[in-house]
């Protein structure tokens, strides 16, 4: 008799691939392995019993370094010892064990075995890939269209056999009210019925309807299988000139689904791009604001994959953008065209186009000359509306009042010229946290050769050695959040005790890294992943290096995304305990590389050389 | 001298020489968890027995056992408790079939119980109702274990601080579901190994070694 404890087959159904395996290919996989509680003491002799097994990890955290690539750390739920087993070469396999825990170990014929069923040779050979492509970089531009075909069907599709009659087959259609029909031979898709097909197959030709369906079906019609995107299904469509897109089962080709082009169209509506078009389209400040409140739920709805947080950032970005041009324009729809040449000028998130749901707006104007008083009255006015006017679609006032409203911020060339050398003769740490926003700025409307023109003014005085080593400095006095002994250091006094703040820690510190570089270089992007992209050679920072901390700026930035989506939150304070175990070991590996770094840039700019 | 010392300990502790002399890496273990109809030794009955092999550090999944044992008569709320039902009881296999194959493991192997106690002595109790002969048995206590561990921290023992599932969350085992004989057996071994770990790292240790915590002994199966 082959019994198995509950807490074996509970674990076993939770970790991918086995979780798809019948009850009867569970038990024989687990028949034949045993259970280890592996500890450093007693891994040497441990892993020797068991070389040539898959290894399963049921709790504990383990450093292990099992083929070619490198160690990797791992945990909960993750394999090891795979890649010997696939590639029938075996490599050493050393483990240094972090905290002991419980192991399954499979033999060798079990794992083959498994391995011939389909997803679970997808889940094997597809972790290999993802393990040897560490790179976090993906520009997708719509996220919607990028979307895995498999999370937007919905419910099993309507289906019949081959063999039934084509007034079966109709009826089946009648019931369901579908204007398409799969049809199936042992469960595979080998055809499909439309209305059309109805209409011109079997009225027009007066068809005898108790034949069977298949005499006037498409045979082998168009299909994609589930992990194939929208975007291939629009483009095979379009393609094909097609209403119906039956998603197959990768392996068994059994239908899974049906896209249709209404499926399309509520997807498109359903993207925050669609809203950005919509935002486009306002005609009144009610319209605006109306679907402005709506970005927050789009975002929580259509951003799931972690690539998708990589443009979030630069999609709300835009649609502020949008806002403000919209604004501007339904002011002077009302009071005229401006009296002199002004440029709206955003500053930092959103000059660096990496805004999250809590930003605030950060703004200013720039005009081309002194305005007289009545120019003057014409700016405050235009000014008040716009910022008032973003707050009613969701964008915060600033508390710190970096805003247009604000007359200190309205300057005239000359002064935002003035502005920038009275910043650079005395960069006190309290100046430097004054002035740091004012120097990631974009033009978000108005008039962009006025600020070009700042821009070209500004940038020699920027670039002045003793100015930018007190921004290494200063961008030095934050320490990233770990101990002595590499543990997380958390935020005192929130409601949870193991938060971070990896806006203030981390994201903020490489975004300094990044603009110190850009200054050097007199560079006047200002978003931090270009930054780092067009830094010339020679800018004082290696191209690895530059990769590197994009690389950690976007996985930053994903988990501060993912924080604020799903737990409905504006802050940055991200807790530890919502990591995986993995993002917990990048996350410290990220820590240690901004540190180093920071050290590195206050090496370079005021490492006394010149 | 020592062997001498501890020949003496086994005599007061009536664990035989050469058993108390066995490394603990080395000897076979099985561990045990009787389901009953009651928790008074006297009177109580079991419903269904469940056990797992295992040796140094690892568990032979391909050794798990697990039976409904037939039994007559009423029985307390217990069986609610492990989700049988008298139709499975009624179903099961006769005790003296259970007992027959599990004597066959009282030599060879180390048994291992949380709370062996009420275990061994229903034990005894339908070994001897049965008239089956079974070997004495050298076993391990895991609550034993436990409490000699708690006792260093507590002078009195806070609630429920050695139930099977509160020990294993203090060694950092994963939460398993209870009361079903396999997997409290299962669950039972698993803590034995971290407990060992805990206590002795990778040393190479006898069970003579751990006769001052008393969760180790030897025990006569016949009814006294």
């Amino acid at each position: 008799m082959s019994v198995l404890p509950q807490q074996v087959t509970d674990f076993l159904k939770t970790s991918a691939p086995f979780d798809q395996l019948s009850d009867a290919d569970m038990s024989d996989l687990a028949k034949y392995a045993s259970l280890i509680y592996l500890t450093e003491e007693n891994q040497d002799t441990l892993l020797e019993e068991n070389a040539g097994r898959l290894f399963l990890i049921q709790n504990g955290q383990f450093s292990v370094r099992d083929s070619e690539e490198g160690e990797r750390h791992l945990s909960e739920g993750d394999y090891f010892g795979y890649h010997q087993l696939i590639d029938n070469i075996s490599y050493p396999l050393t483990v240094k064990v972090d905290k002991p825990g419980l192991v399954f170990c499979f033999t060798a014929e079990a794992f083959k075995r498994a391995m011939d069923l389909p997803a679970v040779n997808d889940f094997f050979h597809g972790s290999r890939a993802d393990a040897l492509q560490n790179q976090a970089v993906n520009d997708s531009n719509s996220m919607w269209l990028y979307k895995a075909l498999n999370d937007v069907i919905a419910g099993t599709p309507v289906q019949a056999s081959q063999n039934v009659t084509i007034r079966d087959a109709a009826n089946v259609m009648a019931q369901n009210k579908v204007s398409s029909l799969l049809i199936t031979r042992n469960d595979k898709l080998v055809g499909i019925v439309t209305d059309r097909d109805l209409r011109n197959r079997v009225v027009a030709k007066a068809t005898d309807i108790t034949l069977p369906v298949h005499t006037i079906m498409t045979r082998t019609p168009a299909m994609l299988h589930q992990y194939r995107t929208m975007f291939d299904a629009m483009a095979l469509m379009t393609e094909r000139n097609i209403h119906h897109l039956p998603v197959v089962d990768r392996n068994s080709r059994k239908p899974l689904g049906m896209i249709t082009t209404s499926d399309v169209v509520r997807h498109q509506r359903g993207n925050v791009l669609f809203i950005i078009g919509e935002l486009a389209k306002a005609d009144n400040l009610y319209e605006l604001t109306r679907l402005s409140w709506q970005m927050p739920h789009y975002f929580a709805t259509h951003a799931k994959r972690l690539g998708d947080f990589d443009i979030a950032g630069k999609v709300l970005s835009q649609a502020t953008d949008i806002m403000t041009r919209k604004l501007i324009y339904f002011y002077q729809r009302e009071h005229g065209p401006a009296p002199i040449k002004f440029s709206w000028v955003v500053y930092g998130s959103q000059a660096r186009e990496d805004q999250t749901m809590g930003s605030d707006q950060d703004n200013g104007l720039l005009l081309e000359t002194m305005p007289d008083h009545a120019e003057g009255q014409y700016f405050e006015a235009l000014s008040a509306y716009v910022c008032n006017g973003l707050a009613k679609c969701g964008i915060k006032l600033c508390d710190g009042n970096i805003m247009a409203s604000n007359p200190a911020l309205r300057l005239s060339l000359k002064q935002a010229e003035g502005e920038a050398k009275e910043w650079v003769r005395q960069p006190t740490p309290a100046a430097i946290m004054h002035f740091n926003i004012f120097l990631d700025a974009r033009c978000a409307a108005g008039d962009t050769d006025l600020f070009h023109c700042l821009q070209r003014l500004r940038a020699p005085v920027l670039k002045q050695k003793i100015f930018l080593a007190a921004l290494a400095r200063h961008n030095n006095d934050v320490s990233v959040p770990l101990s002595m002994f590499q543990k997380f250091v958390y935020e005192k006094g929130y409601e949870h005790k193991d938060t971070i703040d990896l806006k203030v820690k981390a994201v903020a510190v490489i975004n300094n890294l990044a603009r110190i570089y850009a200054l050097a270089s007199g560079l006047t992007v200002p978003a931090t992943l270009s930054r780092l992209a067009a830094l010339p050679a020679g800018a004082g920072l290696s191209t690895k290096d530059a990769q590197n901390l994009r690389d950690i700026w976007l996985f930053l930035n994903r988990l501060r995304w993912r924080h604020q989506l799903t737990n409905k939150v504006t802050d940055n304070r991200v807790r530890v305990s919502d990591l995986s175990s993995i993002e917990k070991h990048q996350l410290k590996a990220a820590f240690k590389a901004i540190e180093r770094a920071q050290q590195g840039a206050v090496m370079h700019f005021s490492g006394g050389m010149s | 001298m020592l062997a001498v010392l501890r020949q003496c300990l086994g005599l007061f502790n009536r664990i035989p020489a050469d058993k108390a002399e066995r490394l603990i890496h080395e000897a076979p273990l099985l561990a045990i968890d009787l389901e009953l109809t009651s928790l008074d030794s006297a009177k109580a009955k079991v419903t269904s027995v469940g056990w797992v092999e295992g040796l140094g550090n690892t568990i032979n999944l391909d050794s798990c056992f697990y039976s409904v044992v037939r039994a007559s008569g009423d029985f307390a709320q217990s069986p609610v408790i492990h989700g049988l039902i008298q139709e499975h009881i009624a179903g099961g296999k006769h005790v003296r079939d259970v007992l027959k194959r599990l004597k066959t493991y009282a030599d060879t192997h180390i048994w291992v119980f949380h709370n062996a106690n009420l275990d061994l002595s229903i034990l005894q109790r339908v070994f001897a109702d049965t008239g089956i002969h079974c070997p004495p048995v050298m076993f391990i206590d895991t609550l034993k274990l436990a409490v000699y561990q708690l006792k260093k921290y507590h002078q009195i023992l806070p609630p429920n601080s050695a139930t099977l599932s509160v020990c294993r969350q203090r060694l950092g085992l994963p939460a398993a579901p209870a009361h079903n004989a396999l997997d409290d057996a299962m669950a039972t071994l698993q803590l034995w190994i971290a407990q060992n770990h805990a206590l002795n790292g990778s040393k190479a240790i006898r069970f003579g070694d751990l006769l001052h915590t008393r969760a180790v002994d030897y025990r006569k199966m016949e009814k006294k």
